[in-house]
């Protein structure tokens, strides 16, 4: 049967590599043509890791792979590999073990799990072998996961491997690698090296702690390079954005040190970063990003417990091509794949982390109970309502809409500038909100959370219509230099009628560069703290207050011709 | 003394009566020889006025309670 899907296959297909490693293209493959430079990658990391020769033989790397899948569920997974058998006395328990544990716990994965294969006899070769297939592994099961392709004939569904070793761990052990021993580093014109160079400013640890498989270095190089430098599909911030939310789904503290530095130096400020990683559903990102987050998270090697499978067709109805549906599963694929590689060398970060997943993020959920924990926002007022719409009290959301009416509006006909979309729209919002309050953590509070899905929307809509301002936290132009000078009345009040007044400051505000306009918004209008406002817009505080300062004056400046003192000017005025 | 671009790019806080004791300080000894400074202080806290008092962008509380009944009414029909 095998060869004659090899015949087939070798005659119609454009992969080789792939045939050569199963003896014909998987349907996992296939499900894939749309998006060929992945296919080239995936094939590349396949042949590097699994048909070159090397320490392990092809039916121990079988054996892994199908510990791996039995980890994650995967049937198909298993059945890719269940062709070959390890021979008696050649399957060894304490690699199995090993390949299990970093499977499924990747963050309990410390310094004596690799001593004690070590005292079974294996060297850093096989060691590092043997992390490679896990990672690939779970590449393979993050791919078959999403794309859920369909056996491929001739396969048999294997049995489960049984393993001792399937209990939740209980202790934590010291995580600080490296585990494995330094190795020589490349001549300086190493190809993978100037690569990462360029593309990232340095060479990651993780990387060079590969070297005793300068080749896997090279196939690795070369995956970063056709699935996340492209811009064709997915932007490069969005991908990074994916980084950033598997890798901190899978209590990654180097990767999402990494690609915060790596963000950083594509002009993402780290407060934007950190707010992905710390609940990206709060991140000052548009509702099509949003919904490619909340599918990808899906695909964590750590996904959130009673999650539903990831899903396509959110994602198609905000627009999303197909082979930018591929390319996003393919990115949550490789980032597992260096989250697993990560774990199982046990690198240390590169940069000091902002974020350190510790001891206690590291213990799983427990139960619903679990979201009420130290780490939500206190003192907020509407806690005990969110809990009941959280436990399915449908009605109980009617008065989170009664409370949060005005301020919801106001958000968004400040944003917008026409009352009867702000009135529209404000609907819009609490559907979104009764639609997510599930994965509402309550570690921000209730009327943050809402706001930031205002803005959320808002800005969406206005997108739509404009090119957008963006509302990064980017260089604040050039200092703003007040040009309206002259004293004001000082009953100003007194100068104009209430509706004038208004109607002025309607268009003051409106008329503000939306990064300053949202600010005021939420400062002066809905009288939110400033720290309020950095929450729900994923700005640092300094960040809030400079924006609120330069709307104000810029709104000053709009506002000052009709409030100047006319009998009493100061020709003389002006700045030093 | 602080220049009039120090001043501008320090007087938030000392809006919000939030500056350090240190900052007020040299922003209050700035403003005291500055008649250009205090008039911008003066406007600027005269424009958070008009738009903090300004109804401009809220609802009235008979226009809450329609949007109100119409998000229930929306939730009720999505509901299974």
């Amino acid at each position: 049967m095998g060869g004659n899907l090899a015949a087939r296959n070798a005659q119609i297909d454009p992969f080789p590599g792939l045939v050569e490693a199963y003896g014909f293209v998987p349907n996992l493959f296939g499900l894939q043509k749309k998006l060929p430079r992945v296919i080239e990658a995936e094939q590349r990391l396949i042949d590097v890791i699994v048909v070159r020769e090397s320490g392990l033989s092809r039916r121990m790397k079988d054996s892994l792979f199908r510990t791996v899948a039995s980890a994650r569920g995967n049937d198909y997974c298993r059945a890719l590999h269940a062709r070959t058998h390890p021979n008696k006395g050649e399957e060894n328990p304490a690699l199995i073990a090993f390949a299990n544990k970093l499977a499924k716990h990747a963050p309990w994965v410390g310094k004596h799990d690799v001593e004690a294969l070590r005292a079974a006899g294996f060297e850093d070769s096989l060691i590092l072998e043997t992390v490679l297939i896990v990672a690939l592994g779970q590449l393979l099961c993050t791919l078959a996961n999403a794309l859920r392709p369909n056996l491929d004939p001739g396969l048999p569904l294997p049995a489960p491997i049984e393993s001792s070793d399937l209990l939740e761990p209980g202790e934590h052990f010291e995580t600080m690698g490296p585990y494995l021993q330094p190795h020589s580093q490349p001549a300086a014109d190493f190809e993978p090296y100037a690569f990462f160079r360029e593309q990232f400013g340095f060479v990651p640890k993780l990387f060079q702690e590969q070297m005793l498989r300068p080749d896997v270095v090279e196939a690795e190089s070369q995956t970063l390079a056709k699935v996340l430098l492209p811009e064709d599909l997915l932007s490069r911030v969005a991908k990074e954005h994916t980084v950033l939310l598997i890798s901190a789904a899978n209590r990654n503290t180097y990767l999402v040190a990494m690609h915060s530095q790596i963000l950083a130096t594509l002009g993402v400020p780290p407060e934007d970063s950190n707010q992905i990683v710390e609940d990206h559903r709060c991140a000052a990102i548009s509702p099509a990003e949003m919904a490619l987050l909340d599918e990808v998270r899906k695909l964590a090697c750590c996904p959130a417990g009673g999650e539903a499978g990831f899903d396509p067709v959110p994602l198609r109805a905000h627009g999303f091509s197909e082979p930018q549906i591929l390319e996003a599963v393919a990115m949550a694929a490789v980032v597992n794949f260096l989250n697993t590689l990560q774990a199982g060398l046990g690198t240390t970060p590169d940069f000091p982390p902002r974020r350190v997943f510790t001891r206690k993020d590291l213990y799983p959920s427990s139960g619903p109970s679990r979201l009420i924990s130290d780490a939500t926002s206190p003192d907020d007022p509407d806690a005990a309502i969110v809990v009941r719409v959280q436990d399915g009290d449908t009605n109980a959301f009617e008065e989170l809409v009664r409370r949060h009416s005005r301020r919801v509006f106001g958000t968004l006909a400040g944003l917008l500038g026409n009352l009867d979309d702000a009135r529209d729209v404000t609907q819009d919002v609490f559907l979104k909100a009764f639609e997510h309050i599930g994965r509402f953590q309550r570690r921000s509070k209730f009327s943050t959370w809402l706001t930031s899905i205002a803005i959320n929307t808002g800005t969406e809509l206005l997108r739509q219509r404009k090119p957008l301002e963006s509302l990064d936290e980017g260089e604040e132009e050039a200092e703003f230099r007040p040009r309206q000078i002259q004293s004001w009345a000082d009953d100003p009040e007194q100068a104009l009628a209430a509706s004038q007044r208004i109607n002025l400051v309607r268009e003051g505000v409106l008329r503000l560069p939306e990064k300053y306009r949202v600010v005021v918004v939420l400062r002066d209008i809905n009288q939110d703290s400033t720290e309020e406002a950095a929450a729900a817009l994923g700005l640092s505080i300094p960040a809030v207050k400079a924006r609120l300062l330069r709307g104000r004056l810029m709104l000053r400046e709009s506002l000052a011709p009709h409030f100047i003192r006319r009998e009493k000017r100061s020709p003389d005025a002006k700045l030093r | 003394m602080l220049s009039c671009a120090e001043f501008l790019a320090e007087f938030g806080d000392y809006l919000e009566e939030a500056a350090s004791p240190e900052v007020r300080a040299s922003l209050e000894q700035h403003l005291h020889e500055c008649k250009t400074c205090q008039v911008i202080v003066d406007s600027t806290r005269k424009t958070i006025r008009f738009v903090t008092d300004c109804d401009s962008f809220t609802l009235t509380a008979d226009q809450v309670e329609p949007i109100v009944k119409d998000v229930m009414k929306r939730i009720r029909e999505k509901k299974p």
